[in-house]
């Protein structure tokens, strides 16, 4: 039987936000949208839900005036992440 | 983003996206390297012409210039700080390399200091004292344990042969710094300037008694900073403007 895949991360946005922080620890919000090409809104409502699930973790801090939002992979998400991969390797023809 | 995809999608947009966060240097790193590379290729130009127009003793004074280097360093505080305000992301790399250059700055800190102190404060404070005097006797037995009682003012020479080993000793960490670098970002021109540093190393310690050895030392120090920082340096800005990660 084949494993069940973490439904937070079988979501093409969120896989790509994992995805980058897996081979960044810190990225900025807008590097992630600029990567990604998602829209700032949907990008934020995925990161909530990846933050929520303790999969990374947000910091909101200031450039100068501007404001920055740092994410960064903590232990779980990277236990998520690699638990994903292996469970995706076994759908795929051997 | 479409929000249903196959596992095979899944596995490629992971390759993608890790891919998009491959090693590349980052937006300003080619200024601190041109910042350092100009400052070691002038000081040490200039150098070279102290040395060989400075009449007799005096020419080991064209060392002081060396000093200048510390202005470099407020220059570099202010381009770190620019580059940390408009970093994106910070890869693996980007962090390990930090730390290479930090250990690179310590450890040329770290003799530099104890150059100083040895070459322009005891060693001199040894001389000018008499060897009766307590306070020699008490720094010979701290630093020179062997001549206590029978120490003797030395010439200009003893106060500086210690640095006859400090270029090729800076051009190794040059190019392990600068090899280091170049392989984990793919930059070839960094690396080149590493394996250049180590081949003058080479040819630094062979010459090394030679009668113009200072003057040798200080322009293979300047071709070394030519080659390793400013060159590198100017390729790197050049390369900013196509894909060296703005952040």
């Amino acid at each position: 039987m084949l494993p069940e895949l973490d439904p937070l991360l079988h979501s093409q946005l969120r896989l790509a936000v994992m995805s980058i922080l897996i081979g960044s620890p810190e990225a900025d919000f807008v590097y992630l949208r600029k990567t990604t090409g998602a829209t700032a809104g949907n990008l934020s409502v995925q990161i909530e839900k990846l933050r929520e699930a303790g999969y990374i973790t947000v910091e909101k801090s200031f450039r100068g005036k501007m404001p920055r939002t740092t994410c960064r992979i903590t232990p779980t998400g990277i236990k998520a992440f690699e638990t994903y991969v292996e469970a995706l390797q076994d759908y795929l023809p051997k | 983003m479409e929000d249903t995809f196959s596992e095979k999608e899944s596995l490629d947009l992971i390759r993608q996206m890790i891919d998009t966060a491959k090693n590349n240097l980052q937006q300003g790193t080619g200024k601190v390297f041109l910042l350092w590379g100009y400052l070691v290729a002038g000081i040490s130009l200039a150098t070279t012409i102290l040395l060989i127009t400075l009449p007799g003793d005096n020419r080991y004074y064209a060392y002081y210039l060396w000093f200048l280097m510390a202005f470099g360093a407020p220059f570099h505080y202010l381009l770190i700080r620019k580059m940390e305000r408009e970093r994106l992301v910070m890869t693996y790399i980007d962090k390990m390399m930090r730390w290479v250059w930090i250990a690179f700055t310590v450890s040329i800190l770290t003799v530099v200091i104890g150059l100083v102190l040895s070459s322009l404060l005891i060693y001199p404070a040894l001389s000018a004292a008499k060897a009766t005097d307590d306070f020699a006797r008490l720094f010979q037995w701290i630093f020179m344990p062997g001549s206590a009682g029978a120490y003797q003012p030395v010439d200009q020479f003893h106060f500086w042969f210690q640095w006859l080993f400090i270029p090729p000793f800076m051009l190794c960490l040059y190019g392990i710094a600068l090899f280091i670098t170049g392989k984990a970002y793919g930059f070839r021109p960094l690396y080149l300037g590493g394996i250049i540093c180590w081949g003058s190393v080479l040819l630094l310690l062979v010459t090394i008694h030679h009668p113009y050895v200072l003057e040798i030392q200080q322009i293979f120090l300047c071709f070394c900073a030519i080659t390793g920082y400013v060159i590198p340096g100017h390729l790197l800005r050049k390369k900013e403007g196509s894909d060296v990660a703005r952040a």
